[in-house]
């Protein structure tokens, strides 16, 4: 055990803080042009799909530099690349299971944000049970028609092409049944329409798939295969943000050390309040745990140990961390904490959803990382299932099946 | 960047287990629970000939130089055990007396302990439970003849079967650390039970004990930074155990949960179960995350090294709590029996909770850390 970074590791890290000390855009990017610049600059300085091999036009990099760079652009605040879940997952699939025409057609161009991508994945009634999924996609030779609703889906308004799970055959087991399309998202028979959340924003849409057509060479691997395919791309990501996700709370946590001493109460700051003081001892002891365990999730990496079911455990770990991180948070700020535009320097904080806000919207976000990409539930069962080795339960589905 | 164990560090916690899993049986445990003594010299002096006692004291001494990543490799595995004994208290005093004693006096203390011969330990708190160097009470007073100490020592663990005491006591110089000998003039100890009857503690009182000039350890007004850091290592030493008793009710509570069936099913089938395992588990490895952070950052004497080993002692005693409770929930009225051997573990982790400083203690020094007062 030593936890010590590697020379090449800290020289790599210099260099990218020194990068980003330069390069880091001083003002907001308000446009989805500023925003694609930003991301061609990232791209073309190599700091943008580090992970993907050198043939597909990433940086073979190792998870300890991707970690680096994630962190380093938290350190500084740096605007988010765009396309995330193109460069994250969507890629990756393709790499894996693509043919060699689409990864000429589409990897480049979601590595380079000129195609944006996003997931058509959830349904009304397919959440938790995402196999239960309904959308259709019937086999026309060498296209397909779709026709069904998504929902949850990121960037749907600014999205390009969308990978999407439909159902290919309704006679076979619901999980036997589901295919893996690639859908052009240009076209009359798909219709976005944001979906307000809690916080008042819109970072998800509802898709609705009228007559849409997809192309038969779009279908990645073969009809049917399409769960497999989901389940060995999900929480691809997990691990590389892990240790930029930690700065982005710490420096979260900076703003809440400095209200506690700006705010009074009783005639003396907050942070001479014993109550105070127990539950930012509470929120900090949590907060660096989650540190400790994202080294040791990157350490093992590192080592090219694949993570496996045990994402579930870090996904667990930190999105229910951070639900009792901000609710403590609020009871610390009182009043000041429910507010939605800042009054003072100290309100202003990292989200964690990509959108800079205040405590409320970091609070009211919190509720959403808890149930997208598998709710606490789902990473439950998995933990149970197949860290633990329980047996599974007897599921009405399952019985049919 | 290796969180890693080594296969040395591997090595070591295998052998532990091994050996525990032989000569340290919930039956061993159960045995010494009436003994006065609480330990098995036995199992002591097969613990000093495996080179445990030794581990990190200096190899000129009969040691083996590793570090505090090794220690909680073994301490990990005697909370699994729900190890009945001083090991703790012992390496902690020797670790001190290696840091900071004279020649003379690791002489003395340091071949004897490292060779099962001699116990020893730390008496941290005095009658006011302020586990801060700066809030002992016990005075030193000079005399013609060396000191004089008088004061109240609480809970402190093993003290009596220890052939030497470590005694911070405040001197006109300041806070300063004594070795005494139980067999000391004044010196009355009288042992506490407490729920782990595996655990023994003894209330120490200081009746102008008589001790030589050269008992003191360190620079005379120098003890606080050397109780400090002892205080440190201790709480790490005391959240791998921790960390280890709650691993062993988790791995029990999976066990149990396979194979108990209710409703016509394995209990482990039903998420009400299923998922509360799954909770444990995630506990248990951010203790373990915790605990070895803060044992290498020890050992790495790196920046945040005080701050770690108060993030692991405030954490891994919420935590264990938390995973041996529940171990009990999973098991229903059978983990609730004197003959099931669960209680045995929980109440360790529940001994150790308000020890070398509880998780308030903890959360105030990372507070004073990071706010900067």
């Amino acid at each position: 055990m030593d936890l010590t970074y590697a020379p090449e590791d800290l020289a790599f890290r210099e260099a990218t803080r020194k990068w980003f000390a330069t390069n880091t855009p001083t003002q907001d990017l308000k446009t989805l042009d500023e925003r694609k610049a930003w991301h061609r600059t990232l791209y073309e300085a190599g700091y943008v799909g580090m992970l993907w091999p050198k043939e597909y036009g990433g940086r073979s990099a190792t998870p300890m530099q991707q970690a680096i760079v994630s962190d380093e652009m938290a350190r500084v605040n740096a605007p988010p690349t765009i396309n995330g879940l193109g460069i994250g997952f969507i890629g990756p699939t393709i790499i894996i299971h693509g043919t060699e025409w689409q990864k000429q057609r589409y990897l480049k161009k979601i590595l380079t944000a000129e195609e944006i991508w996003c997931q058509l994945y959830s349904e009304p009634n397919a959440g938790s049970d995402l196999a239960g999924l309904k959308t259709r996609a019937e086999d026309q030779g060498d296209h397909f028609v779709v026709n069904g609703q998504k929902i949850w889906t990121s960037s749907g308004p600014i999205a390009d092409w969308g990978i999407l799970l439909c159902r290919t055959d309704s006679k076979v087991p619901k999980h036997k049944g589901i295919s893996c399309i690639l859908l052009n998202m240009r076209q009359p028979g798909v219709e976005v329409r944001p979906l307000k959340q809690i916080t008042g924003s819109s970072l998800f849409s509802e898709v609705f798939m009228t007559n849409a057509r997809a192309e038969r060479v779009d279908l990645i691997g073969k009809l049917g295969q399409g769960w497999e395919i989901a389940q060995t791309t999900l929480g691809f990501e997990r691990g590389g943000n892990s240790l930029g996700r930690v700065t982005r709370y710490a420096s979260a946590f900076n703003q809440l050390v400095k209200a506690t001493k700006e705010l009074r109460r009783h005639g003396k700051p907050l942070i001479e309040d014993a109550a105070v003081r127990a539950k930012m001892g509470r929120i900090y002891a949590d907060l660096e745990v989650q540190r400790y365990a994202a080294l040791r999730v990157l350490s093992a990496l590192q080592k090219g140990d694949a993570p496996g079911a045990g994402s579930s455990i870090t996904k667990l770990s930190y999105t229910e961390f951070e639900k009792r991180y901000y609710e403590l948070a609020l009871e610390i700020l009182g009043p000041e904490g429910q507010l939605l535009a800042p009054q003072n320097e100290f309100d202003e904080i990292d989200t964690s959803s990509g959108e800079p806000g205040t405590w409320a919207h970091a609070f009211l976000w919190s509720r959403a990382g808890t149930i997208y990409s598998g709710s606490s539930e789902i990473q439950k069962n998995v933990i149970g299932e197949r860290v633990l080795g329980l047996p599974k339960e007897i599921r009405a589905d399952r019985v049919k099946g | 960047m290796d969180f890693a164990f080594s296969s040395d560090q591997q090595l070591l916690k295998n052998s532990a287990r091994a050996f525990l899993d032989e000569h340290c049986k919930p039956a061993t445990v159960r045995s010494l629970w009436d003994d006065p003594r609480g330990e098995s010299e036995g199992l002591w002096k097969e613990m000093a000939q495996l080179g445990w006692l030794g581990l990190s004291l200096p190899e000129v001494h009969g040691g083996s130089g590793l570090g505090m990543v090794e220690t909680a490799i073994l301490m990990e595995e005697l909370g699994r055990a729900a190890y009945p004994g001083p090991y703790l208290p012992t390496i902690l005093a020797a670790t001190g007396i290696g840091e900071a004693g004279t020649d003379a006096q690791k002489r003395r203390w340091l071949p004897a302990i490292a060779t099962g011969d001699a116990r020893a330990t730390i008496a941290f708190l005095d009658a006011d439970f302020d586990w801060s160097p700066g809030a002992v009470r016990t005075r030193a007073e000079r005399t013609p003849q060396g000191w004089a100490l008088t004061g109240d020592k609480r809970y402190v663990p093993w003290a009596h079967v220890a052939n030497v005491l470590l005694i911070p006591a405040v001197a006109p110089e300041g806070l300063t650390v004594f070795l005494v000998e139980p067999s000391a003039r004044g010196l009355g100890l009288s042992p506490v039970a407490g729920m782990d009857l595996a655990t023994r503690w003894v209330h120490v009182r200081l009746d102008q004990v008589p001790v030589a000039s050269d008992t003191v350890l360190g620079t005379v007004g120098a003890g606080a930074a050397l109780l400090g850091g002892l205080l440190r290592r201790g709480a790490v030493g005391a959240a791998a155990e921790m960390l280890g008793a709650a691993r062993r009710c988790l791995d029990m509570s999976v066990a149990y949960a396979k194979v108990r069936e209710q409703f016509g099913q394995p209990i482990g089938s039903f998420q009400a179960i299923r998922h509360k395992c799954a909770e444990m588990l995630l506990e248990v490895e951010n203790s373990h995350s915790a605990t070895y952070y803060a044992a290498w950052a020890l050992d790495a004497a790196a920046e945040d090294q005080e701050l770690a080993a108060s993030v692991a002692k405030a954490y891994v005693g919420d935590a264990a709590r938390k995973v041996c409770g529940e171990s009990i929930q999973v098991h229903g009225g059978i983990g609730f029996t004197w003959e099931y051997d669960l209680h045995l573990y929980f109440k360790r982790a529940k001994a150790l909770e308000p020890m070398y400083g509880d998780g308030d203690y903890h959360r105030e020094l990372i507070v004073r850390t990071i706010a900067g007062s």
